[in-house]
């Protein structure tokens, strides 16, 4: 058993964060890959907007729904496998409609908040939308499925923060009680067709339409109007999604790349986990490049390379072959160096488990290339 | 074999936009194209401004200088940063609207009315954006404040929430005072005279895919026009087939030979990759080529930035690209 895969066996739930460009999407695919070889009823589940993941499992499109992957792509790639593996990709703004749906206390309301511009907007406008929704929708395949294990493939969060914070912030938003003291008026008059007089005749409103234009504001009032009722049903269940997180069936991997601001991220991302109580099954750092020369110090020179290459008859060769080796395997070192120097960095500022996956000849894009990813793990 | 460098170069007419927003998938090299095209503009004597968005700042440290913050900063002569934070936009915006900066502090830094700013569609999108595009307007003792201003936009899924911004608020904003910004923004992006668009890319499969399918967006979704597609770590040949193929045979060989034949393995197998890569790339997407070599160092450091400032410079001018000689010469030195 691999070191990722020790680390997540007994969880249910494993949740890839890290910076976009690292691999997350290649590394969730390839340990739900691995389960499901292995026997498991595997989900992995992608948010990404670049539909990487579907690119990766050969599929077209994953829509909001999961799909197994066909039986023949298995076939494709010489694998057979002894479990199933689905795969998904949010979509957001469905999963806002399931949510409202889900609380909205008859189709009236339900539709008239499907309407509102300001909701409309919502789901790709509000900071953390997304983050929130693929945590909701994780709570819901963990509470209502029967996986065996669920993977989850984040958004390339431009900050770590967002993610974390996505639910309270959205519930901050949706909630917010200043914001109904002021829109009081407006939320008693509890019917369409508002005019800004509801919004009162307080300084702040004016000057806010001002800067706004009124109908805008308008709209607003009519989306908080008509989440009136469906607050505290929304903060009961991510309040449920905060504590399923927090489980220990659940951990997260932290992914990175072997360079400095990938490390000094994925460092951040850790230690933001921990200081939420989240539990952190691992780091991975993707894409090493092996180290080549067995010795310290510096790399052989031309002339070293020139003497060893004399005894293997390669004359008809480029004349600067040893040049040319010798630059190549120098720069090469120079990279792995660096490299390792940042793995190091990792393993010494984290007590988590931490993988260094190497960088694969082949690139990683079809089910075949996922499993030679997956032996790594 | 890469096409060769003087087949189609986007020439230094993309230098003379005032807007270049610089975008691409997530890790390919994004701040450092944007900060080497900076550099490459602020050297030929434009007074620059280069811009991120919401970022942990990359790019004024890559110029070797502290952080810029909220507010532009001269890291190098004639060449100013820039970080734009959604609070400090929103601020700006705030008190240019309703001109007076009490009024917008009495106002706009209560709690209250921050709910309402986030819970507007797109305005903190709008302002960060706004701020970049007032930059570009922004005119100074009768002439433009900057000559060139570098957007270092988000990857890929974030470019386009953010740059659509204009857009969305055209189509839901009634009329008022943010549609008239919207339509000035609006004007502004999509105007070929003033505005560009430079594509960044590796040679590898999901870069490239990202890539022609951000394309597709500012084609068909933005119309924002496109001015290059930069391929940035282009791996370059440096053994024939012949050589790989006899090269091969010696990868178990003791040292020094089977490390170095590994590693020229290696080498090999990344540039059949890449080449196929760029190839597929330049097959989808209809643009002229910058090719940023790739470049062995140990610390991505103002003179790395440098190197590549070189390489984007030599091929805007359309001169041979002499990266080779300067490292020679380093080498020496």
């Amino acid at each position: 058993m691999g070191a990722l895969e020790q680390a997540l066996a007994t969880q249910r739930v494993a949740v890839f964060v890290g910076s976009g460009g690292v691999g997350k999407t290649s590394l969730a695919a390839a340990l739900a890959l691995k389960r499901s070889m292995e026997g498991e009823k595997v989900l992995v589940c992608t948010i990404d907007p670049a539909k990487r993941l579907a690119n990766a499992l050969g599929l077209k499109s994953l829509g909001n729904l999961e799909a197994r992957v066909p039986a023949e792509k298995f076939r494709e790639a010489g694998l057979s496998p002894k479990g199933r593996l689905f795969a998904m990709m949010l979509d957001v703004k469905r999963t806002w409609d399931d949510l409202v749906a889900r609380h909205a206390p008859d189709p009236v309301r339900r539709e008239r908040i499907y309407r509102n511009r300001v909701y409309q907007q919502l789901s790709s406008a509000l900071a953390g939308s997304q983050e929130y929704m693929a945590m909701e929708k994780l709570y819901e395949l963990a509470t209502e499925r029967d996986y065996d294990l669920i993977v989850l493939d984040t958004p390339p969060t431009a900050h770590a923060l967002d993610f974390l914070e996505a639910p309270g912030r959205i519930l901050d938003f949706l909630g917010n009680e200043t914001a109904q003291v002021l829109l009081a008026p407006a939320l008693s008059a509890g019917k369409l067709g508002l005019r800004l007089f509801h919004l009162g005749s307080s300084y702040v409103a004016k000057t806010l339409a001002r800067f706004t234009g009124a109908e805008v504001l308008t709209e607003l009032a009519e989306l908080m109007a008509s989440f009136q009722g469906m607050y505290a049903g929304f903060k009961n269940r991510a309040a449920a999604v905060r504590a399923l997180l927090a489980q220990p069936e659940v951990g997260f991997v932290v992914v990175s790349g072997a360079t400095p601001a990938s490390v000094k991220e994925a460092l951040y991302f850790y230690d933001r986990l921990r200081s939420d109580f989240m539990p952190v099954a691992g780091l991975v750092v993707n894409r090493v490049t092996p180290e080549l020369w067995p010795r310290a110090g510096s790399t052989p020179t031309d002339v070293e390379l020139a003497e060893a290459l004399a005894g293997h008859h390669l004359e008809g060769l480029g004349a600067d072959l040893a040049a040319r080796l010798a630059r190549t395997l120098a720069e090469h070192e120079t990279l792995a160096r660096a490299e390792a120097a940042q793995v190091n960095r990792i393993v010494h500022s984290t007590q988590a488990r931490v993988l260094a996956v190497p960088r694969l000849e082949r690139e990683v894009h079809d089910l075949a290339s996922l499993s030679r990813l997956a032996v790594c793990l | 074999m890469v096409a060769s460098l003087s087949s189609v170069v986007p020439g230094l007419a993309l230098l003379d936009r005032r807007l270049i927003i610089v975008t691409g998938k997530g890790g390919v090299g994004k701040s450092t194209i944007a900060a080497a095209l900076a550099l490459v503009a602020a050297r030929r004597g434009k007074r620059v401004l280069v811009c991120e968005v919401n970022a942990q700042e990359r790019i004024a440290p890559l110029l070797g200088g502290p952080p810029s913050g909220e507010s532009t900063h001269e890291v190098l002569p004639g060449l100013h940063s820039l970080n734009v934070t959604p609070r400090a936009a929103m601020r700006e915006y705030g008190i240019m609207v309703l001109r007076y900066r009490a009024l917008y502090d009495a106002v706009f830094e209560n709690r209250v009315v921050r709910f309402f700013l986030r819970a507007i569609p797109s305005l903190s999108e709008l302002v960060m954006l706004g701020k970049v595009l007032h930059e570009v307007r922004l005119v100074e003792k009768g002439r433009p404040r900057w000559d060139l201003v570098v957007l270092d936009a988000p990857s890929t899924g974030h470019a386009v929430q953010l740059l659509r911004v204009p857009r969305v608020l055209l189509d839901t904003v009634p009329p008022g005072p943010l549609r008239r910004d919207a339509e000035w923004m609006q004007a502004l992006l999509l105007d070929p005279a003033l505005t560009t668009a430079a594509l960044v890319t590796l040679p590898e499969e999901m870069p490239v895919n990202e890539a022609i399918e951000l394309d597709e967006a500012l084609r068909h979704l933005l119309e924002i026009p496109r001015g290059a597609l930069v391929m940035n770590a282009m791996p370059t040949a440096r053994f024939s087939r012949e050589e790989l193929a006899r090269l091969d045979e010696l990868r178990q060989a003791a040292p020094p030979l089977g490390p170095a034949a590994q590693a020229a393995h290696f080498q090999g197998v990344r540039v059949a990759q890449a080449e196929e890569h760029l190839s597929r790339a330049r097959a989808a997407i209809d643009l002229p080529l910058l090719l940023v070599p790739w470049l062995a160092r140990e610390r991505w450091d103002r003179s790395a930035l440098e190197d590549v400032a070189d390489v984007l410079q030599s091929q805007l001018e359309m001169r041979p690209v002499s990266l080779a000689a300067k490292a020679a010469a380093r080498e020496g030195s």
